[in-house]
């Protein structure tokens, strides 16, 4: 995840144009794009709970496996059990939402506790609060989530729940950064004085007024990086465990027949992701701009 | 106060820095340790595999080994060890942990150090571009080339080029092929595809572009510009050296973890196979020492790259505290 | 070992006519691909087939085991039994030499190293799987310099096969009471075999070189070396893209490319091995006999076979490997049949649910199948996979839970919390099943894990102990197999033709099914590849 909020130097709380007058047009589509990437995670999602798939997901051909698109009956071919791959597809929306949900929680619980800790608080924790994100952020995050997944159990709850925990040091960072800002234009020490409660300081009017923007993003980013994560451990043997499909898990299994030539049945879940993932990452460009009224020359 | 201030603050910060460093290698092995601790199933599996032991016999093993019942047990004599310089031995190899690793380690920081270079040589112009033009016709592509490469699933986009590289050429693109006398392509590819794959080339082009053009919309520069005063001394620190050490240090520990899948595809020697092995086999002196070897990479990334910030800019060492 | 008639060993069938001179065939390097790299490289500590099957050029038993699967002198010349069979003497040969330590001068192999290899295995400090395979031998005596005298604490039969275990020296390790994995000898062995280890590269290839001091016919391939590998679809491109010229096993998925292939031979060998679904009776729905039969039935093995495995096996119905001499070919494997498994489940009190699954007693039939996790573990996946599909289709639902291998083994064999497992046997040379069905073999760690028990298995086991007259034996375990196959306590699967495959250019290769290399001596590689 990319720290923009350090580089934020303008707020453009006085402009006079509504949001999306001022924004760039590029922007709003990388919005628009992004928005439909999330439709459609969205759609998938209930197709999944309600069943509603264009073929069974469990359903065996074996006769016909790692067939490619356009296959009889198949849509976007099968994988490597003779299944369909578009249902499953479609099934990985379901296994992600939750956990994914949950993963942006923690991230935001626990860094919104360290930020506010060390930011609002300010000496007294923020040595703590310093150690244990530094701590954090030694861990190559691959190598952490790998020990913990081959020490429990590769369950895309544990994956979530270290992502969570690893990303936190950001959000507070990010957290920390904005409350000192607000610092230095005495809006905090103003709050105060005019006898606001403490929480209603940190909750209205710092996280949620001033820092919802950069969550949004950093939520939106943090998905992407999930995805990406999830398929790294798919390929090392400890990422999601059929018969749960992931995208992870379909890439590695159609990418063992790759290099005999078999393409498809690997590209496709790849496709999933980069579309998804590339979604993502726009949307984030775009609500950045668009949020925080930035715009380069 | 202005003793210190006025003294060399470099110093300073280097022995407070290495100092917090010390401690939090300390932090980094008890979470670590509480991990391979609490996890369900036997620790000493990768010595006593392949044997059904009675619980005696398994105490028996436990105390000829020399290994505590207790955790703190455990982790203190471990301590003790590494204080004393040793690291232990491989559960499953019975070699010199130390000795392995170093061994090893200097093949992944090759591989990393050299795909993050090239992952820089790759975003630096796009972010540059990026910045002076604006989002252009080619300014898109470059950019949707940026964020595609970090979108696709690194070990997927390793097995396309190698499906291309061997139908091309004919030989295989791995280290192993030719033993010791590997050649060039066959040494770049991997750390060309780490480069291009580990995720950091969207991030890269996206906060380089941000800092660039924010140095370049400040008002002084503006008017130095207007002027025809040169600021390109100030604007190289600024806009360059400082937003692309500070990527270098955070993103150091993503190129790691990208280098375990590399090692694997291509056959690379590098302890992000070992690490991969050791979790499989709980080797937990193994992991220790390459958990905490990898921290300590990242750690110093980090201290250099403030160290070199405090350079540049003296007076940050007052507000640079730990972080 | 010379009684495993059944044994289908397919040797190459290339004739060797081309070659003229003995000399054609010396020379030349071996690089085989391995999936992984070995802890050790000696006999004692490791316990990987990785560096069994470098132990195996390295070191030499006290006998050997032939083509023919016949026992042949290797480090001893003769040996003596008693009447009673509890007393091998052993007359050893008189020219063996170690390979040399460091630079010293190769000593000569004596009676003490196999006296010391004997003690260091037994010592107590000493880790070592062998352990338990070898507590039948009581004491170990030198006689003199070139005799030893085992005395067993039991005659059993077929002992002398399991004197095949690999002396070491007395001067290798550093530690001579016992041996851990600190021993720089584990790292470093030096044994007598045809091969001796020249170095371990810094990629960590193992090299070897053929031993010039080579007590029998030396060997023909100068260097063989062991290339580790992390990624199995990469192993297959270095063979097929001439990086290394051997894979000692070929996953099953990459078969048809090879068979293709004009350059390579593939070679089957038959593992003493097979795969099968085993049932937790503890379960009162597993308890019943007519539950697991209808499971049998329900699954198509055939079709499994063909389509994961190629059709590279043999379907099985009992619990011996088809290649043993144990193995009751009158049993035939039940085939195929769905109708006949929903009845036997009605018949066992099961009746189809509002949703489709089976009930007894207001109790779903839902089973739960763990599997351990491997990195390529896509044969393991499709089977249980398919299993879970057979069985849904006669209204079972199998929740397929897959594991982290230690946390596997610690719930099957010791919490057995468990309904169903898949998982494999192999064995190593005798076809000893005792430990598997007997009903004393139940208990934490013990290899019963299903907790089976019937009073008939338990006596036909007991009287097959009690004997030592191979025949009678034999008709114990051909009742023993049908019993079995009709009390399911497993389903049993199939027993997998294992393939290796090599460059043409590698001749006269001949392959044990277990430990792979003990004929490689023999191995030559032909300069000229036209000659095939």
């Amino acid at each position: 995840m990319t720290q923009y909020a350090q580089t934020q130097t303008t707020v453009s709380e006085y402009s006079e144009l509504s949001i999306l007058q001022r924004t760039d047009k590029r922007d709003i589509a990388y919005v628009v794009y992004g928005i439909v990437i999330l439709l459609m995670v969205v759609c998938a999602y209930l197709m999944a709970i309600f069943g509603w798939l264009p073929h069974d997901p469990e359903e065996m051909q074996l006769e016909l496996m790692l067939a490619g698109p356009g296959a009889p009956g198949h849509l976007l071919g099968t994988d490597f059990m003779g299944r369909d791959t578009l249902p499953r597809l479609i099934l990985v929306i379901k296994a992600y939402f939750v956990p994914g949900l949950m993963y942006i929680a923690v991230a935001i619980l626990l860094g919104g506790i360290f930020g506010i800790l060390s930011g609002y608080y300010g000496n007294k924790y923020e040595t703590v609060v310093t150690y244990i994100t530094n701590i954090i952020d030694s861990f190559p995050r691959l190598i952490l989530m790998l020990l913990v997944v081959a020490a429990f159990k590769p369950d895309i709850y544990y994956i979530m729940m270290v992502l969570g925990v690893t990303n936190a040091p950001l959000v507070s960072q990010l957290i920390k950064g904005k409350i000192s800002m607000l610092r230095q234009k005495n809006f905090v020490e103003s709050a105060i004085a005019l006898g606001i409660p403490d929480a209603r300081i940190i909750f209205k009017h710092i996280l949620w007024f001033n820092c919802r923007s950069y969550l949004i993003i950093q939520a939106t980013l943090g998905m992407g990086e999930a995805i990406l994560l999830e398929s790294a451990l798919s390929y090392l043997g400890f990422g999601v465990q059929e018969p749960t499909p992931s995208w992870g898990n379909m890439v590695q299994q159609g990418a063992n027949y790759l290099l005999q030539g078999q393409l498809w049945s690997s590209t496709i879940p790849a496709m999933a992701i980069m579309f998804t993932v590339l979604g993502f990452y726009l949307l984030g460009d775009g609500l950045n701009n668009m949020l925080e009224g930035k715009r380069q020359s | 106060m202005m003793v210190s201030r006025s003294a060399k603050p470099v110093v300073l910060y280097l022995t407070r820095e290495l100092y917090v460093t010390f401690f939090l290698l300390i932090g980094v092995s008890l979470v670590v340790f509480a991990v391979l601790y609490s996890a369900p199933g036997d620790p000493l599996a990768a010595v006593f595999g392949g044997q059904v032991l009675s619980d005696a016999q398994r105490e028996e093993m436990m105390r000829n080994l020399g290994i505590s019942n207790t955790w703190y047990g455990q982790y203190w004599s471990w301590l003790v060890k590494l204080f004393n310089g040793d690291f232990g031995t491989s559960l499953r190899s019975g070699q010199p942990v130390l000795g392995e690793v170093t061994k090893l380690a200097k093949n992944t920081f090759y591989l990393t150090f050299g795909a993050m270079f090239f992952s820089l040589m790759i975003a630096l112009p796009i972010a540059i571009y990026l910045a002076k033009r604006g989002t252009d016709r080619l300014g898109w592509v470059l950019m949707m080339f940026a964020y595609t490469t970090s979108a696709v699933p690194l070990f997927w986009s390793a097995y396309i080029v190698i499906y291309i590289y061997t139908r091309f050429f004919n030989t295989l693109p791995i280290g192993l092929a030719t033993g010791e006398s590997m050649n060039f392509t066959q040494m770049m590819l991997p750390v060309f595809m780490l480069g291009l794959g580990s995720g950091i080339i969207s991030e890269t082009v996206r906060f380089l572009r941000d800092e660039i053009s924010r140095v370049f919309s400040e008002d002084y520069v503006r008017t130095a510009r207007a002027k025809g005063v040169s600021v390109w001394k100030h604007a190289l620190t600024e806009a360059l050296i400082i937003p692309v050490s500070e990527m270098i240090a955070s993103k150091i520990p993503f190129v790691i973890g990208g280098a375990i899948i590399v090692e694997q595809i291509f056959n690379w020697p590098g302890i992000g196979r070992m690490a991969w092995q050791a979790a499989q086999d709980r080797d937990y002196p193994v992991i220790m020492c390459i958990t905490l070897v990898t921290a300590l990479i990242v750690r110093l990334t980090s201290l250099l790259q403030k160290t070199l910030y405090v350079i540049v800019n003296p007076r940050a060492s007052q507000e640079t505290k730990t972080s | 070992m010379n009684r495993l008639k059944l044994a289908t060993f397919i040797f190459i069938a290339a004739t060797v006519n081309a070659v003229n001179a003995e000399q054609d065939r010396v020379g030349g390097t071996l690089g085989y691909g391995e999936y992984g790299r070995p802890a050790t490289i000696d006999p004692i500590t490791s316990n990987d087939m990785i560096a069994l099957r470098l132990t195996e050029l390295i070191f030499n038993g006290l006998v050997g085991i032939n083509e023919k699967q016949e026992i042949v002198p290797d480090l001893a010349e003769k040996w003596e039994v008693d009447k009673e069979g509890k007393n091998y003497t052993f007359y050893l040969r008189k020219n063996a030499k170690w390979h040399p330590k460091g630079a010293d001068e190769p000593q000569p192999f004596t009676a003490e190293d196999v006296v010391f290899t004997f003690k260091i295995m037994a010592h107590p400090k000493t880790i070592t799987p062998l352990k338990v395979r070898y507590e039948f031998i009581d004491t170990v005596e030198k006689i003199d310099n070139y005799t030893v005298k085992f005395v067993l604490k039991r005659p059993i039969l077929n002992a002398l096969a399991k004197f095949t275990f690999k002396i070491i020296p007395k001067h290798g390790p550093n530690n001579t009471n016992y041996l851990t994995r600190e021993d720089p000898f584990v790292q470093r062995p030096i044994g007598t075999g045809p091969y001796m280890l020249k170095e371990v590269t810094a990629n960590q290839e193992v090299v070897l070189i053929a031993n010039p001091n080579y007590f029998g016919a030396k060997a023909n391939i100068a260097q063989f070396v062991a290339k580790p590998f992390a990624d199995q679809n990469i192993m297959m491109q270095a063979l097929t893209f001439n990086a290394i010229d051997m894979i000692v096993t070929v996953n099953p998925r990459n078969l048809p490319e090879l068979q293709g292939d004009k350059r390579f031979v593939l070679q089957p060998y038959n593992a003493l091995s097979y795969a099968f679904f085993g049932y937790n009776v503890r379960n009162p729905m597993l308890n019943d006999a007519r539950v697991r039969k209808a499971f049998t039935l329900a699954i198509n093995r055939d079709e499994m076979l063909k389509s994961f495995f190629n059709g590279q096996g043999t379907v099985i119905s009992g619990p011996f490997a088809p290649g043993s001499w144990a193995y009751n070919l009158d049993v035939k494997p039940q085939p195929f049949d769905k109708a006949k498994a929903a009845e036997l489940l009605k018949e066992a009190g099961f009746q189809a649910g509002s949703d489709g699954i089976l009930e007894k007693g207001g109790k779903k039939l839902a089973l739960t199948l763990k599997v351990p996790i491997e990195k390529e573990n896509e044969a393991v996946k499709r089977v249980v996979l398919a299993f879970k599909n057979y069985l849904k289709s006669v209204g079972a639902d199998v929740q397929v839970s897959f594991m982290e291998w230690q946390a596997w083994k610690e719930s099957i064999f010791a919490q057995h919390d468990f309904d169903i497992i898949f998982a494999s046997w192999v064995f190593d040379d005798s076809a000893d099943i005792s430990s598997l069905f007997h009903s004393a073999e139940i208990g934490a760690w013990k290899n019963n894990f299903g907790g089976y028990t019937s009073p008939e298995v338990d006596g036909l086991i007991v009287e097959s102990k009690l004997t030592l007259d191979h025949e009678k034996r034999r008709t114990i375990y051909r009742k023993l197999h049908e019993v079995l196959a009709d009390e399911a306590p497993y389903t049993f699967l199939w027993t997998l033709t294992n393939y290796s495959a090599y460059h043409k250019k590698v001749r006269h290769v001949s392959i044990h099914p277990y430990k792979f290399f003990p004929y490689a001596s023999s191995w030559f590689i032909s300069g000229d590849e036209s000659k095939i």
